[in-house]
């Protein structure tokens, strides 16, 4: 269908209010300029969203699933989807829509972009909400809606086994909701294969929201490529830039649990409710400890030479199986933002949180806010319905976790996020509820890395680690997201100039470092349209004041503590520099009309 | 006792075993685990016949990721396509890959190739009447590289040699949806395996063997429950993956 080689240039459009689907061409032009994945996935929000306000949770929001140019192909880690919707979590302080909120996308590795692609498509993008809770299969052109009453409230590790007994063939890859997306839980997450996840932003509440439990999809299709010989001879040097290499290695002894260690020391780590940046007892939770006592296996994505999931098992009281973890997000945030210390203990917090489909940054990020209220006796037990969150309190932990998915008592209150709780709680409590547009901060602490925080508050989808600490850098990770590779292996320097080849080699259009940083530049800058529409403004972009009153008090980085003018001079050549105003944030013509978004 | 053959592992990192390594390695375990690693699919029939060697591609289940290069490797290389009288490697969907990858929860992923056994139920299990000439059957093992081939002018379809490599060994050989004629039996690339090649994590390895142990051309499901058990302490699986 596709006048765009590399691109099968069809979308498929799911409405769950009618049962109807269709295959739709998608403009050459918005491949060429917004490429794959969160680019593309966000230039169909803004065509299908046409005015602010609409709520997120209505069956007009599109829940998108976007590979990109390089799913499907045996490009070296080219394994992620990214989703993309409108927020269900973030809102600006003033608007004059009452459901303003971000763009909002979420991006995971595993194996479901390039079956997307298998399967003849380069996004699919669901509408509409079904009667009741229903499934789709996707196989090849066929489409079914199926009813899937009997699978409600099921949790995801074992819905992850009796859907593909259901489903009868194991070659099916499946995306799903668990009871915490069922329930609306505003930060409740999209999983697939039981350990891998779209965490943040709120996509299993939108797809909760569609009553759609779970998604399944085969193909027995190839995407193609411009130019076969150059893609052959560019896969072969990306192959060389990875493969057996210490860099891959490295990645593959500990994942990201390196920086568990490695960020305390550096003082950059989210440490009780990150009142600090070093963690005393990292050692406990960090990499090594897990490679000694809890990971049986190294486990890759899609084509991914550098295999940094991991799978164990743990014993005692906390003992069971581990689908992944600990990783630096899921191990800081219920690890030593919640001064945890006890392995198992928080290996059955990250698993539990997988199992209900919560995200676990902002999850970790409320609890870690409500063991400080109830420190500083701003909520009493009652108010937690009993449960005395103390720090480091692993069956506290568990329980609040529990209310949450299921919204019961103070859950009710606490899947709003920390901002809700602050707002209803007071006495202060706003300046460490550590939140930016509504949603919480990742596991990077701040106050020793003013450039981190530039990424929490300037990204698309609120307080984003990864969004890039400067504008080069955003505008490169923005162009990553698009086009399905993940941005791990992007750090080895050796693989950028086959990276490129391959991009060009497969799309046919010539990708040097500024042109790949160009296409990102688009679509942050389309992102920012959107969010400007919805009524973000300068106020928003605003981070909570502990990072500018509460100094560490431990660690090398001791002393730190982040300065409003400095911050604030440094946020104006932000938007200066993006060529936004920088009293309101507002994208300049003359840069939209460099990036052709003055239609848009 | 999972994680100490996890550690042995290590001291062998990313390498492609060479016979002797492989002959090492297999002293070195002693345990199921790396005894399945390197026996699990392709094991004593060999042996047991007294036919001496023979190359095959063994599978080292500790150090697979489930990544899926191989498929992608294998497909790329036996589904070649045209371009422009020229033929070049395909762009590896792995549906047309002859080693598959079944991945399980828990975590475990088994590589499952053609494990080329010597007494090749499947070839046995063939109905055509030998030809004259050859004394082969539609389906035949090849005197020289042991792979297993099917002569798709004389097959009927009837997918007796699926059944018997399903019920009694691998079960990697799979009938054409559309014409039931057997596939995914493996080629060897020609003596250069593009899955060993390929992978990433010196999984797989290209080696001369012979084989004396007692696990033998075991089903995926089978692997993956022996490899569960010991590393999740549970044979307890739902599911396919």
């Amino acid at each position: 269908m596709s006048g765009k080689p590399g691109y099968h240039g069809v979308l498929l459009n799911i409405d769950l209010s009618t049962g109807k689907s269709e295959k739709v061409p998608i403009p050459v032009e918005d491949l060429d300029r917004f490429v794959g994945g969160q680019g593309l996935g966000m230039k169909i929000l803004w065509d299908r969203l046409k005015k602010p306000g609409v709520n997120p949770l209505s069956p007009e929001n599109p829940l998108i699933f976007m590979p990109g140019p390089f799913s499907g192909l045996p490009v070296p880690s080219s394994s992620r989807t990214c989703v993309v919707t409108k927020s269900p979590i973030t809102s600006p302080m003033k608007s004059d829509y009452p459901h303003a909120s971000t763009v909002s996308y979420s991006n995971m590795g595993g194996f479901f972009g390039p079956e997307i692609r298998f399967a003849g498509y380069d996004g699919i993008a669901i509408t509409g909400k079904a009667p009741e809770l229903c499934y789709i299969v996707i196989d090849d052109g066929k489409v079914e809606i199926r009813e899937g009453k009997r699978f409600k409230g099921m949790r995801t590790d074992v819905f992850d086994k009796v859907f593909l007994d259901a489903l009868g063939d194991r070659r099916f890859k499946t995306v799903y909701i668990g009871p915490a997306g069922e329930n609306l839980v505003p930060f409740s997450s999209v999983l697939h294969t039981a350990g891998r996840a779209a965490g943040r932003g709120g996509m299993g509440c939108v797809m909760g929201s569609k009553n759609l439990k779970a998604i399944a999809v085969k193909g027995s299709g190839q995407p193609t490529v411009a130019d076969h010989p150059r893609f052959l001879a560019a896969l072969e040097k990306a192959r060389q830039a990875l493969y057996g290499t210490a860099y891959a290695k490295s990645w593959a002894e500990q994942g990201t649990a390196r920086g568990i260690v490695a960020n305390s020391n550096a003082g950059t780590e989210a440490v009780r409710n990150y009142r600090e940046g070093t963690f005393p007892e990292a050692d406990k939770i960090g990499g090594d400890a897990a490679r000694r006592d809890v990971w049986v296996r190294d486990i890759a994505c899609y084509c991914c030479p550098l295999a940094c999931k991991k799978s164990g098992m743990t014993k005692g009281k906390y003992g069971g199986i581990v689908h992944d973890g600990p990783e630096y997000e899921t191990g800081v945030m219920l690890g030593s933002n919640l001064l945890i210390s006890d392995m198992p203990g928080l290996l059955k917090a990250i698993t539990t949180l997988d199992d209900l489909g919560l995200d676990q940054i902002s999850t970790g990020n409320v609890i870690g806010f409500l063991m400080e209220a109830y420190e500083k006796k701003l909520i009493d037990q009652k108010f937690l319905d009993g449960i005395d969150l103390t720090w480091g309190n692993v069956d506290a932990t568990l329980a609040m976790i529990g209310k949450i998915a299921t919204k019961e008592g103070v859950g009710a209150l606490a899947v709003k996020g920390v901002r809700a709780l602050s707002r209803h709680i007071g006495k202060g409590s706003e300046k460490f509820a550590i939140q930016v547009k509504g949603l919480e901060l990742a596991a990077h602490n701040i106050q020793a890395n003013q450039p981190r925080g530039l990424s929490y508050v300037t990204a698309s989808r609120g307080a984003c680690h990864m969004s890039g600490d400067d504008i080069a850098m955003q505008n490169r990770r923005a162009m990553l997201d698009s086009t399905g590779i993940c941005f791990f292996p992007t750090f080895e320097p050796a693989l950028e100039a086959p990276m490129l080849d391959l991009l060009s080699a497969i799309t046919g259009h010539e990708y040097d470092k500024a042109e790949f940083e160009k296409a990102g530049e688009r679509i942050f800058n389309l992102e920012k349209l959107f969010n400007y529409r919805e009524g973000f403004r300068r106020e928003d972009d605003r981070l909570p004041d502990r990072f500018f009153e509460d100094a560490f008090t431990v660690g090398p980085k001791k002393g730190s503590v982040l300065d409003r003018n400095t911050f604030a001079t440094m946020l104006t050549q932000y938007y200066k520099d993006r060529g936004w105003d920088s009293e309101t944030t507002r994208p300049g013509k003359a840069k939209l009309k460099e990036l052709g978004l003055d239609a848009a | 006792m999972a994680r100490e053959i996890t550690n042995t592992d290590k001291s062998l990192a990313n390498t492609n075993l060479s016979r002797r390594d492989f002959i090492k390695r297999v002293g070195i375990g002693g345990g199921t685990i790396v005894l399945l690693g390197q026996f699990g699919v392709h094991a004593a029939a060999w042996a047991l016949t007294g036919e001496p060697q023979l190359k095959m591609v063994l599978v080292d289940y500790t150090k697979c990721t489930g990544c899926r290069t191989c498929e992608t490797a294998c497909s790329s290389r036996n589904r070649p396509v045209m371009l422009k009288g020229q033929e070049l490697p395909g762009l590896g969907n792995p549906r047309y890959a002859n080693i598959r990858v079944h991945s399980f929860n828990p975590d475990v992923d088994v590589p499952n190739v053609c494990a080329m056994c010597s007494d090749t139920p499947c070839v046995k299990a063939c109905p055509v009447e030998p030809d004259a000439k050859t004394s082969r059957r539609a389906l035949y093992r090849d005197g020289e590289t042991h792979t297993i081939h099917n002569d798709t002018a004389r097959c009927i379809g009837c997918q007796s040699c699926a059944r018997a490599c399903a019920t009694e060994r691998t079960g990697v050989i799979t009938p054409n949806a559309a014409t039931g004629k057997p596939e995914r039996m493996c080629t060897l690339c020609g003596g250069d395996p593009q899955c060993v090649k390929r992978c990433p994590f010196g999984a797989l390895s290209y080696v001369e063997v012979r084989r004396d142990r007692k696990f033998y051309g075991r089903g995926p499901e089978k692997i993956a429950a022996e490899l569960a058990k010991n590393w999740y302490g549970t044979a307890e699986f739902g599911g396919m993956k």
